[in-house]
């Protein structure tokens, strides 16, 4: 009986090395870490800095035409366009670090919770709403949460005709706000010469951020486990445990779990070059593959299990915490497990095989 | 003859064993000058890397910190709310985060969302046991915000007034010293009063510092300057409200803190306006800003414990470059100038069986935990117990290194007027003014070595 199980699990083992030679990247030769580099600059953080500041200016254009013609048909086109504006936002949460951690560009845009008591005493009361005044607000009165809660309402279900003549100012100008903020974060990335993009490529030769090229890939790779673990242990949890759908960080808009699953592209997108469609000449994934194909294999594998255990979460992250929570576990354990692969083996990958 | 040589072999035996004994008393086994934290020390040199848990915690221990990671995190709104109530009335910031910028030294503005900047305030005098006596209407601390339709007790205006210096090399630097005053008061203020600003102080090691015995600590002290060193470090000893006993004070820039416990619990009553076990009473208590709601204490016992031990439980980066050559001179370069006499090296913590993790550490916090005077150029001139308006506790120096890192572009001192180590240098003065003087009197390069050697921290 024993040996029997023995010579199963060896058939077991070589077949499921064999499938895992399938799956292999042919292994290259040499991968330039600075061509690694750059392609994270040019395919993914530039581009998508840009797209945040064109999706807000969507938003924005789509909030001046509902404030034109308050219609439900127009207010739904808002709310089409605040959930596009996620997407590039949550997904550039992937790489927290640089100038929208610096310079406080993320609690200005995406505070949360809402200060919902004192957003709804500005708009009962006789204040002037200026984009001046909404600048000044803390930004848990305003950012995406604040445009949400305007054109969501409470439960997802505001008509047009609900939202009063204060409400709409306040949406004119905290979306006027959150737009000038992230022209301000993509010109940080982008525009010379003090270009945060520049500091990046230059990693190891004369960038003040990053002195050496490993500071760089280490400090990617932290932040790649760090999302997992906002996530995993942060916003799911405390909705999850406590199980009280209002602690949810989009509950107005039922966008949770796909700002969940963005945070995880992000991951994604920076481990392989890839955004919106377009994919690098060359990756971190690349670099690893070329050293060592099955740690790369694991961490795109995990990337994928995380992924697709949260498109599980149906029908949104609000109900499921009542009754799908094992879909919420299940994925809360996916992103522990790829948390503990990017912290533990790939930073050691880094720290072994990245010499300057 | 024989007896004879066998006292002597018995001699020489004791003299080599003393000599084995001796050995013993250079570093043991485990010493390391890079674990900065002893078993606490982690390798990250990224702008998170005061944010790690202990290393090898139980995962019962693990769990807590977790918890009181996302509790450091969570941003208070105004009440009612569903989730996070009870922000202000009047506050300084919204969150444990707000202020200490990825659990780093923050950034020396006031009233700004992100800002980390906070202002004591008190009249002359002390209170019932020895401590700052309140300024009527406005208590120890000046709340510049307030959530809607209250009114803050009034704005921190900073001004900086810089001059350029010269070392004796020619090689200038600039300091810019802060001048704070108050406008749009609440109310009418007593005159005479004082302020002491205060930059939120980066949270790691915390735990570490809280466990140096009190013996160790007290034995640095020399406030008669009897070994002629001129030096007189002392002890701040302070009331503590949780224990509702004096202690020495440890923690805050002038040591005025006794335990993690009432430094988490003050700065939650006093810098967010969240009430809590240690202090139920709000901030705004007799003042026109008070809520009147029935809902103390904020915060549940369980989380405010559980952000003490995320406190005590954030491990200290390690050093880097131990070996490169200028950090050697460097360090060499830092005890010649007899800055070890404050910011010392190696300590290490006492027993604890209910708390490995904090027992008998070796560790290099460069800091004595005691107040000293610093001279008339950093004085807030506001005494805090025992501690003068020329003291402040000698600030421990591990991880300095990384506060560029940490919280770009970095900021030093109690109230941040430092924009470098050069500059946090040549603020010292007082019973630092020789070593300052050593400092400036170095040639460039051997300046530029010792700066070196303090960016490795």
């Amino acid at each position: 009986m024993k040996n029997t199980l023995l010579g199963l699990s060896c058939i077991a083992a070589v077949a499921l090395s064999s499938c895992g030679k399938d799956k292999t990247p042919v292994q290259n030769t040499t991968v330039d870490e600075q061509e690694v580099i750059t392609q994270f600059v040019n395919v993914v953080g530039n581009p998508n800095y840009a797209d945040i500041q064109v999706k807000a200016t969507a938003l924005n254009t789509a909030i001046v035409a509902f404030l034109a013609t308050p219609t439900d048909a127009n207010l739904t086109a808002a709310r089409v366009a605040w959930k596009s504006a996620r997407q590039p936002w949550e997904q550039a949460e992937g790489y927290l670090f640089g100038p929208v951690e610096d310079n406080y560009y993320d609690p200005t845009m995406d505070s949360w919770p809402l200060n919902r008591t004192d957003v709804d005493a500005l708009i009962g009361s006789s204040d002037a709403i200026t984009l001046t005044s909404v600048d000044a607000l803390d930004g848990f009165s305003k950012g995406f949460h604040g445009i949400e809660y305007i054109i969501f309402g409470p439960g997802g279900t505001r008509k047009a005709a609900d939202i009063t003549a204060r409400q709409k100012d306040y949406l004119k100008y905290t979306s006027e706000s959150l737009l000038n903020t992230t022209t301000t974060l993509r010109d940080s990335w982008l525009v010379k010469p003090a270009d945060y993009a520049n500091e990046i490529i230059n990693a190891g030769k004369g960038s003040t951020a990053f002195k050496t090229r490993k500071d760089l890939f280490v400090t990617i790779a932290t932040q790649m486990a760090a999302i997992c673990e906002e996530v995993g242990t942060g916003k799911m949890a405390e909705p999850f445990t406590e199980r009280d759908s209002t602690k949810d960080e989009s509950s107005y808009s039922h966008n949770t779990t796909t700002d969940f699953i963005n945070n995880v592209q992000g991951v994604l997108n920076v481990y392989t070059a890839t955004y919106n469609g377009a994919k690098g000449t060359t990756s971190l994934s690349a670099l690893v593959a070329s050293k060592n194909a099955a740690l790369d294999t694991k961490i795109k594998t995990q990337i994928q299990t995380a992924l697709s255990a949260m498109a599980l979460i149906t029908p949104t992250f609000e109900k499921a915490i009542y009754d799908n929570r094992d879909k919420i576990s299940n994925s809360q354990t996916a992103l522990a497990t790829l948390q503990a692969t990017l912290e533990g083996d790939l930073i050691t990958f880094i720290q072994t095989n990245i010499k300057d | 003859m024989k007896k004879l040589s066998v006292i002597g072999a018995l001699v020489l035996l004791v003299l080599l064993l003393a000599k084995c004994q001796k050995a013993a008393q250079f570093p043991a086994d485990k010493y390391d000058e890079r674990l900065s934290g002893g078993d606490a020390t982690v390798f990250d040199i990224t702008s998170h890397s005061f944010g790690n848990m202990f290393p090898g915690l139980s995962g019962y221990d693990a769990e807590v910190h977790s918890l009181g990671d996302a509790a450091f995190s969570k941003i208070f709104v105004t009440a009612p709310a569903p989730i996070n109530p009870g922000l202000g009335t009047i506050f300084n910031n919204n969150s444990c985060i707000s202020c200490h910028h990825n659990d780093g030294i923050g950034l020396p503005t006031a009233g700004e969302s992100n800002s980390s900047l906070l202002v004591r305030i008190s009249i002359p005098g002390t209170d019932a046991h020895g401590g700052p006596l309140a300024a009527p209407g406005y208590g120890l601390q000046l709340q510049d915000k307030a959530v809607f339709g209250k009114t803050p007790e009034c704005k921190v205006n900073i001004a900086y007034n810089e001059v350029v210096y010269n070392f004796p090399d020619g090689e200038s630097y600039a300091l810019r010293a802060p001048t704070y005053t108050l406008s749009n008061l609440y109310t009418a203020l007593s005159a005479g009063y004082m302020l002491s600003p205060r930059l939120a102080p980066p949270m790691y090691g915390l735990g570490l510092l809280e466990a140096i015995p009190e013996s160790t600590i007290v034995a640095m002290a020399d406030p008669n300057d009897s070994n002629g060193d001129g030096i007189k470090g002392h002890a701040n000893y302070v009331w503590d409200v949780a224990t509702q006993s004096r202690k020495l004070g440890r923690f805050g820039w002038k040591a005025n803190t006794a335990s993690l416990l009432t430094q988490v619990a003050a700065a939650y009553n006093q810098d967010i306006g969240i009430t809590n076990k240690i202090f139920p009473v709000e901030n705004s208590f007799g003042q026109s800003q008070y809520d009147g709601l029935k809902d103390d204490p904020e915060l549940a016992d369980s989380t405010l414990n559980a952000v003490r031990f995320y406190a005590a439980t954030l491990a200290v980066p390690a050093r880097r470059d131990v070996t490169d050559a200028t950090n050697k001179r460097g360090e060499l370069l830092f005890k010649q100038g007899k800055c070890e006499s404050c910011h010392r090296q190696t300590l290490t913590t006492g027993i604890n069986v209910a708390f490995k993790s904090v027992s008998n550490q070796v560790i290099h916090p460069y800091t004595d935990m005691l107040v000293h005077d610093m001279g008339p150029g950093l004085a807030d001139n506001r005494p805090d117990f025992l501690a003068g308006g020329q003291e402040w506790r000698t600030a421990p120096l591990w991880g300095l290194g990384l506060f560029e890192k940490v919280n770009y572009p970095g900021y030093y001192l109690h109230d941040g007027r430092a924009r470098s180590i050069t500059e946090a240098i040549m603020w010292h003065g007082g019973e630092a003014e020789s070593s300052k003087v050593f400092f400036s009197t170095l040639s460039k390069v051997d300046r530029d070595a010792m700066l070196s050697f303090l960016k490795s921290l």
